[in-house]
This record gives structure tokens, sequence and C-alpha cells, in this order.
């Protein structure tokens, strides 16, 4: 009987997901191309062309940098859901401003942020060349300045479903037990870090896998903005795969490079598991 | 905490300060839509626009890039895309938590092990499929994997987890079956769940860019991501053009946001809480 509920959507995972992901599993050691019929097995070829491929090592790099956007986005997520938890008014309307980048377009807001952060005359530098900054950076169009510009973008889209769940793990904390704390004389910063910041590290924990996995996963925001470049300075691992698959139409290495992007995201999760019974304080 | 947070000595001013914050994080909104109403003129010269300037919208939705029609085909890739996921994984997802067959775990298991597979592992044998099943380059090559949801499955087995067992025990008792149970009794509680899983889902496949760029080329079937980034590639200095086409591509989910927000808001929370 419980087959009948699952088999339309069990059909439906097996073919776009499972297969192809098993089929993918395979490709990692071939040489397919799109353009060329005759695939033959390679081996470990694939393995050893990554070990050597300056390109890989470099989106390796670019990944390190972008995944520096969660703990960032989870700090400030956690201190503007400090203080909308308790002590502001039009706690909905400001809410609502911190989430609307997660909810409006992604593509869309790359956009908007290419213009921003427009080099020569773009408002951001026009006002740091206001406020007297001689040579303001180049951002997207600076290989040295790419990936951390392509950071505050992502921070500012993250930064409100982090700060919702903060809020709502808050709101799981008992006002007694705060105020016990208080009755004995603790100061409000001791409290926050003392006592609020480890009962929420559960959430703090969750969120930051979940970023970390979320973050690798993701290449939309970059290709929009800067399709990699300037060079490959902003090439991240997944949007590498895209590019080997997509752009050079080396699929069976691709496929390697994306299993590799797997295996990352695996030894993730597994500190997961490990993590939330050692380093989670309730 | 409860002394200082009630009082509006500290209230007013952590009130002021976080407008200001909120301020700048909607900053790139209001610059968009400002900018949407200028001449080119007067891009990166004022902020504000010194007369409403139309004709940039009016550009978008009547040009050779007729935003008419990737709405169209955003609106039948996501609508019918949304439909599907919701009915799958309702089903699935009462499968799952209601009743017992042999390998439902391990099952389950596959299920959320595949939540860890990146996208881009399995782009390139869904491109081969694709191929062979004569459905790259139409809007089938969305709408079919976007019926099947895993984080749809989910969040609803969680639902119906939570749907106490006396309610549907009694009607068991009576001779209903599962089929029975599950429409009648279990999907009208879903409701606000459902609804949830909607507006996520929706607002997912509505701003998918990554699988309508891989898997669409013809420019006549683009989607809204596709369509945008295909006029900035072509008109690349027209900033107020892009300004609002951005605009258009934007507003509608700031607009089911609004109607949506308790929906999106409590799900997005309970799913990270409790998961």
């Amino acid at each position: 009987m419980g087959y009948a509920f699952i088999l339309p959507n069990m059909l439906g995972i097996l073919l776009f997901f499972i297969l192809p992901a098993l089929f993918s599993f395979g490709l990692m050691f071939t040489d397919y191309q799109f353009s060329n019929p005759n695939v033959s097995f390679t081996g470990l070829d694939n393995f050893r062309r990554l070990f050597h491929d300056e390109q890989f090592y470099g989106a390796i790099r670019h990944t390190a940098i972008f995944l520096l956007s969660v703990p960032v986005s989870l700090v400030l997520a956690f201190a503007t859901a400090l203080v909308l938890n308790r002590s502001v008014y039009l706690k909905g309307l400001l809410r609502g401003m911190f989430f609307l980048p997660y909810v409006s377009s992604g593509v869309a807001v790359a956009f908007v942020w290419m213009l921003l952060f427009q080099p020569t005359n773009g408002p951001i530098n026009e006002i740091l060349r206001g406020i007297g900054v001689a040579s303001p950076p180049g951002w997207f169009a600076d290989p040295d300045t790419a990936m951390y510009a392509i950071d505050v973008v992502q921070i500012w889209f993250m930064l409100g479903y982090n700060m919702i769940i903060y809020l709502a793990a808050l709101q799981e904390i008992s006002p007694e037990q705060l105020e016990a704390a208080r009755i004995d004389g603790a100061r409000t910063r001791t409290i926050t870090w003392r006592i609020v910041w480890p009962l929420v590290s559960p959430t703090t924990f969750l969120l930051l896998v979940t970023g970390l996995i979320m973050t690798m996963k993701s290449f939309a925001l970059i290709q929009a903005i800067t399709q990699g470049g300037p060079g490959s300075s902003t090439t991240i691992l997944s949007l590498y795969v895209y590019k080997t698959a997509f752009s050079y139409y080396e699929m069976g290495y691709a496929s390697t490079i994306s299993w590799f992007l797997f295996a990352v995201i695996m030894a993730v999760t597994v500190v997961q598991w490990i993590g939330q019974k050692r380093w989670v304080h309730y | 905490m409860s002394d200082s947070a009630g009082n509006p000595k500290v209230k007013l001013p952590a009130t002021i300060a976080m407008l200001v914050a909120g301020v700048f994080m909607i900053l790139p909104f209001l610059w968009m839509i400002s900018t949407s109403f200028q001449t080119p003129s007067e891009v990166f010269v004022r902020w504000l626009p010194s007369r409403l300037d139309w004709s940039n919208h009016v550009r978008i939705w009547t040009g050779s890039y007729s935003f008419v029609s990737y709405y169209l085909n955003s609106l039948k890739v996501s609508v019918i895309g949304t439909i599907g996921a919701v009915f799958m994984s309702s089903l699935a997802a009462y499968g799952f938590a209601r009743i017992e067959f042999k390998g439902r775990d391990a099952l389950f298991l596959v299920y959320l092990s595949m939540m860890m597979i990146p996208p881009q592992v399995i782009f390139v044998p869904k491109f081969i499929l694709f191929n062979w099943m004569h459905i790259y380059n139409t809007h089938w090559a969305l709408i079919l994997p976007g019926m099947f949801s895993i984080f749809g499955v989910f969040m609803l087995r969680q639902f119906f987890m939570g749907v106490p067992k006396e309610i549907t025990e009694s009607a068991f008792i009576d001779g209903a079956g599962h089929f029975k149970i599950f429409s009648r009794l279990n999907l009208p509680l879903a409701k606000p769940a459902l609804a949830t899983f909607a507006i996520i889902d929706f607002s997912w496949q509505w701003n998918d860019y990554e699988n309508a760029l891989v898997f669409l080329t013809s420019p006549k079937l683009y989607t809204i991501p596709l369509g945008l980034q295909n006029f900035i590639l072509e008109n690349n200095v027209d900033y107020n053009g892009m300004m609002a086409a951005a605009s258009a591509a934007i507003l509608p989910m700031i607009a089911i946001f609004l109607i949506g927000q308790k929906y999106i808001i409590q799900g997005i929370s309970s799913s990270a809480v409790k998961g």
C-alpha cells in the first residue's frame, strides 16, 4: 500500500536524481566529450589531470574566499536577531526589510549590484571618493577584489534568511532563565555571550553547515555578475564544473571535478554528524 | 535583559539604528527603481529622477526582448512545476509518514542522501537524458524534474508525522482506506504546510537560473532570469533599461513575499529549527 503513495514520486526521483548521479559516477572515469561519440574508459587519468590542474587549485581558493561569507553573515544575523527579538518597535517592518534580499530574484539583484559596484562612476565608489578615498577598488573589474565583492553581495543576500532562523531560535529561550541570570547580577553582555550564544549554538551549527553546503553548490550569482572573471578570479568549484562541461564540453572531466565537490560536501556533513554531539552546548 | 528591553530609552535608539541598517539593506532596490525611471544622462549622477521617465519600462515590455513572453514562459514553468511538486510530494510524504512497509526507512535515507548531491554532479547526465527524451531545449526539461522535490517530501513528511493518529484511527475503524484518509482528513489539515511549500517551491522555480542556463537555448523559450541576462548582455550600456528589466523580475517576488509573508517565515523557521 505504501508503495502506491510513493511510487509516482520515486520514479521521478529515480529518473532525474538517482540514475543521473550513478551515471555521472561512471563518467568520472571516461574521456566523454559532447562532440565526440567515441567514449573510452581512461581509468584514473581524470584524477591525475585534476592534481596538476592550476585552474582547479584556483577554484578551490576562490571557493574558500566565497565561503567566508557564511560565518560573516551568521555573526551579523545573530546580532540583528538579538536586537530585533526584544528591543525594537516596528519589528515586523524591520524583519521584512532585512529579509527582502533573500526573497527577491537572485539574478536580478546580481545586475543591480553590478551597477552599484561599477568602478568609474557607480554609486559605491562615488560615495568612497566623497569621503576621501582617492582611488577606490575596482570591485568586480579587478581580479584581486572581485571575489570579495561577490562576498559582500552574498552576505547581503543570506543575512535575512539566517536572521529569521535565529529569531525562531531566540524565541525558544525561556525568559525565566535570563531573568535568573539578571537577578544574580549578570550584565547584558555576559548574558548574551555566556547564556544566549551557547543556547543558540545548535542553530549556529546548523546554519553554518547548511550555509557552507548551499554556498558551495550555488553559482548563479557569480555566473550572472562576472561569469567567473576577470580572468578566472571568481571561478569557484561549482562554476568550474559548469564551464568545463558546457563551455569546453569536457563532460568526463567535469564529472570528476563535480565528484570532488561532492566529497567536500560529504566531509562537511560528516563533520556535522560528529560535531553535533561534541561541540554543541544545549 | 527584559528590564532594559522594554524600556523606551533603549527601544527608541535601537529602533532608529535598525531602521538605518534596514534602509541600507533595501537601498539596492530603491536605487534600482529610481534608476529605472531616469534618463540615460541622469544615471550615476542623481539619486532621484528629475521626472518619471516611463520609456524604459515601455521598452522592456514592448521591444524586441519582450518581457511578456519571458513572463508567460516563467509562469508556465513555475505554475505547472509547483502544482506537480505539491501533488507528488504530499502523496509520497504521507506514504513515508503514515504507512509502514518494507524498506521504508532505507528508502527515505536514499532520498535524504540525494540532498547532498550538488546539482553540478547531475547536469551532464541530465543533459544526455533530456536529449534522449527529446525534451532538451523545451520547457519540459525544467517542468518535469521540477515536479520532484526531495525538500518537499522531507518537509511535508515532518508535518504528517505531527498529525495526531487518533484523528485518523476512527476513520480506519469505519473502514476507510489510506487514499480516503489522506485526501479527506490529512490534506485539509495540511493546508498551511502545503501553502508554505507551494510558495517556497514557486519562488525557487521562478528564480531558477542554473537549470534554465543549461537546458534552454532558444531565446523564445527563455524564462525571466535568462531573458534578463540576455537583455543585459545585448544592451550593456542601457543602464535604465537594465534596471527596468530587473524591477520587472523582482517585483512579483516581493509581491508574493508580502502576501505570503506569514507562510514563508513560518516555513523557513520551522524547517530549520526542528530539522
